[in-house]
């Protein structure tokens, strides 16, 4: 039981990361960014790029993965979501906007990598810190498994989630220390009357639609280590896989989401030990339970019904 | 003579009878039929989606249900492809009746938990725990009711039926009460509009057409593993057919089923990413250009577009 | 035209929470046939919610309301329009990609119009809709927008009328126009509840007027009368009355 659940918070940590782009985005914006799992595929490639043509370790991936996929965020940001805003229906429509981004991005992938499934060796990661490792833990300087409470875990594991963390705390410092993300809370909170006290809401959800990208594609930087391997088709899945998690920790609630992919890695590694061949069902499930149920999410207050 | 008959006289006989004989001048029997499939799917999201506003990401749960459904009446039970034709419509049914509650979530929220409901029924069926029950994973063979002449007369059957739906729809203080629940859920209600149930009406007429497709898919094919006939590809198509048209309209869906699945299959079966390439730029041009379809370029200058 | 008939709609102790916020807290009044009755108060007294709980679309958390002695408190809106109970909305919500005519019908056709009711024609005659019968809804000017919501409620043929500012964005002309038609209405034996900003108009129309506050009534009488209770006036801080 031990092994699932410190498993389980691992991978949870990790998810947290998957998915809290995707709920910044929402929550600043109302807006479904189905493309999500894509950007966090093309941070993959980043990550494949970085180590076999440079030769590098994968974690240089993000730093170049975070700042390239906030531009791109930005520019894309003021490309197509004026326009959305101006619309009737703009939730729909950025729902059916993104999807179709999320096929072009795919499709561009697929005509220029092909479809093959791409994996890096999972010693890879994090080697360039194999002495900083044993300088902390003590031992010879390894990338091997990580020994916790008589257990062993990839490191690689340990490496996601102890980069997952940081991302959190980043993004927490962010909205709770930061001038622009105090306007951010008021317009995820408050939209009609942040635009009504001069609140300038296209920079701050500019912002957080970069911010977001950004944070998808260094969750991608991992994408290989933790599912083992990817191709172009991969984004669908954990754009699922990220509704799961930000679902269960509550829209529009960026910090829930750390709890939502928490509750979900723990759930998702149990039912994997002891029903392996229901596991896959797991995440449905989970999310039209939790959207009937309690549709406002865990920690939610909002609640979204017709 | 009443728009209802005038429209089906001039709208659905002429298709009906143009994909009734062009087997016997075209020789590519496999892609007039797929030609079927995809008029039955647009239209059955232009009735729930055109009519009532919900988008069903997981339509194709509806046609995976009704080929297994017809699958295990043909492999356990002998039943004679017909019956299990309608049995496949049935199973749709009830797949709709459980998912009722769905329709209490509003906007982008119905269609992600749509999505998971179709992938938890895939998950479900090719489940290798399953095996006795649906074959799991392995695919189904069904050789004894083997007959492509019946099974396209039978689609177009199930063709005429779902366009009859389609017109009563458009020219019924019905399909009015169902557009007006789209509109505005609570005006309606104070229209004296049952909207619970018009909704549910609906789902169901939408699942029945799907479920049947999918019933008569099996019978054309015969042979298909779970990936076929859950392939995301289907509601991707006929969403994006129906919406490249113009939904809430009878002919919209055709024409952008004849357009758009046209050019697929001009350049789409080498190079299936080019094509997603186009019809994912496709999608985003008419979110951002053209949110109400291709009829609606008529409709704009005042043109009655049956 | 004071009304002297039995109330149709009695409200009472009705409370209605959202979250911790009391929005509704232990409103009681009633209305009868013929009579026209104003709601007013300060913006946050409960005035629409009260509609909004009237027409179905809350329950109440506590208290009862009843119409035509039935028991109505929770029903779904539907229902309470083929009891007879109708409203127009604060922000106009007609069917915007329907043409007016075919606003108009679903309500016809599913409020359970009878030989009875008055013809299509004559409703969009009488609200200065006629000429734009083919057009959607959205093309309307707001004004317009709020006589459809009105014409909806009325082809339902109501017995009590929920009117949720109805006047705001009115010119004086229009203004005078829709006041003769509220009074004609409530001539014909309709009750009706007005919610109103514009104090002139409600003097202008109102029989009896009901001043709310935090949630409950805190006076019961005429719009006259109203306006010399210190605690009304305080209520107010002297400001919506002079304007």
């Amino acid at each position: 039981m031990l092994y699932p659940l410190i498993a389980g918070v691992l991978f949870g940590l990790y998810f947290s990361l998957v998915g809290i782009g995707l709920n910044l985005v929402f929550g600043v914006m109302r807006i479904v960014n189905l493309a999500h799992g894509d950007f966090l595929m093309l941070g993959a490639f980043v990550a494949f790029g970085i180590y076999t043509v440079a030769g590098l370790d994968p974690l240089v991936g993000i730093p170049i993965a975070f700042a390239l996929f906030c531009i791109a965020g930005l520019l894309l940001y003021w490309v197509l979501v004026p326009r959305l805003q101006r619309a009737r229906d703009p939730e729909m429509l950025s729902f059916i906007l993104f999807f179709g981004f999320s096929q072009v991005i795919e499709a561009l992938t697929t005509i220029v990598f092909g479809t093959s499934e791409r994996s890096i060796p999972s010693r890879e990661l994090a080697n360039s810190l194999a002495g900083v490792r044993a300088a902390i833990f003590g031992g010879e300087p390894t990338n091997g498994p990580f020994r916790l409470l008589g257990l062993s875990f990839p490191a690689s594991w340990v490496v996601a989630a102890t980069v997952s963390v940081i991302a959190i705390g980043c993004v927490y410092l962010y909205l709770y220390r930061t001038r622009l993300g105090t306007l951010t809370r008021a317009v995820m909170s408050r939209r009609d009357e942040a635009i009504a006290t001069g609140i300038n809401v296209d920079r701050v959800s500019a912002a957080a639609f970069g911010i977001g990208l950004g944070l998808a594609a260094v969750a991608g930087v991992f994408a290989p280590f933790m599912f083992g391997s990817f191709t172009p088709a991969f984004g669908i899945d954990a754009t699922v896989t990220s509704f799961v998690v930000v679902v269960l920790g509550s829209l529009g609630n960026p910090l829930g989401t750390a709890l939502g992919g928490i509750v979900y890695g723990v759930s998702y590694m149990i039912v994997q030990t002891y029903l392996s061949s229901w596991a896959d069902l797991l995440p449905y499930v989970l999310l039209i339970a939790i959207l009937l149920l309690r549709p406002s999410g865990l920690l939610g207050r909002r609640v979204r019904v017709a | 003579m009443p728009d209802t008959v005038r429209h089906y006289l001039f709208i659905a006989v002429p298709l009906l009878v143009v994909l009734a004989v062009a087997p016997s001048v075209y020789n590519n029997h496999l892609l007039l039929f797929n030609f079927v499939i995809f008029f039955i799917l647009a239209q059955g999201v232009n009735i729930i989606y055109g009519f009532t506003g919900y988008l069903p990401f997981g339509y194709v749960g509806f046609f995976g249900a009704g080929a297994y459904g017809f699958a295990i009446m043909v492999m356990h039970l002998n039943a004679p492809a017909p019956l299990a034709v309608l049995v496949g419509g049935a199973v749709a049914v009830v797949l709709g009746l459980i998912l009722t509650p769905l329709l209490r979530l509003s906007g982008a929220y119905f269609s992600i938990a749509n999505l998971a409901a179709a992938l938890a029924v895939l998950h479900l069926i090719a489940n290798p725990a399953l095996e006795q029950i649906t074959k799991g994973p392995y695919g189904v063979a069904l050789n004894g009711t083997f007959n492509p002449t019946m099974a396209y007369a039978g689609g177009i059957l199930i063709l005429a039926l779902t366009l009859g739906i389609v017109v009563y729809l458009k020219n019924s203080s019905f399909g009015l009460a169902l557009q007006a629940v789209r509109e505005d859920s609570f005006s309606a209600s104070m229209s004296g509009v049952s909207v619970v149930r018009m909704r549910t009406i609906a789902w169901r007429a939408s699942a029945l057409v799907a479920g049947l497709a999918g019933g008569v898919f099996a019978w054309y094919v015969s042979v298909f593993y779970p990936d076929n006939v859950f392939s995301a590809d289907f509601s991707i198509f006929a969403i994006v057919f129906a919406l490249f048209g113009g939904v809430a309209t009878i002919s919209g869906p055709l024409i952008g089923v004849i357009i758009l699945y046209g050019i697929y299959n001009l350049i789409g079966f080498t190079t299936p990413q080019y094509f997603q390439l186009i019809y994912g730029l496709l999608i985003m041009a008419l979110v951002l250009f053209l949110p109400a379809g291709l009829v609606s370029l008529a409709t704009r200058r005042g043109w009655n577009v049956p | 035209m004071s009304p002297d008939a039995a109330p149709i709609l009695e409200v009472s102790g009705v409370v209605k929470r959202f979250g911790g916020f009391h929005a509704l807290d232990g409103l009681s009044f009633h209305v009868s046939p013929g009579e026209i009755l104003g709601l007013v108060g300060p913006n946050g007294s409960g005035k629409t919610t009260a509609i909004n709980v009237i027409s179905g679309l809350y329950a109440p958390d506590a208290g009862s309301v009843s119409f035509a002695q039935t028991q109505v408190g929770g029903m779904a809106s539907h229902k309470l329009v083929h009891l007879g109970i109708n409203r127009t909305f604060q922000v106009p919500k007609p069917f915007m990609s329907l043409t007016v005519k075919q606003n108009v019908e679903v309500a016809r056709t599913y409020g359970g119009a009878t030989d009875k009711s008055p013809p299509m024609a004559d409703l969009l005659e009488e609200y200065r809709l006629a000429d734009v019968a083919n057009r959607p809804a959205s093309d309307l000017t707001n004004a317009q927008q709020k006589m459809l919501d009105l014409v909806r409620a009325l082809a339902t043929q109501p017995k009590l009328l929920l009117l949720d500012e109805l006047a705001a964005g009115l010119n004086p002309t229009e203004l005078d126009w829709i006041a003769g038609r509220i009074k004609a209405l409530a001539q014909g034996g309709l009750a009706i509840i007005v919610v109103e900003h514009l104090m002139g108009f409600i003097e202008q129309i109102t029989d009896r007027v009901i001043v709310m506050n935090a949630g409950k009534e805190i006076f019961e009488g005429t719009l006259a009368v109203a306006v010399k209770v210190p605690q009304v006036i305080e209520v107010f801080l002297g400001g919506e009355h002079a304007a």
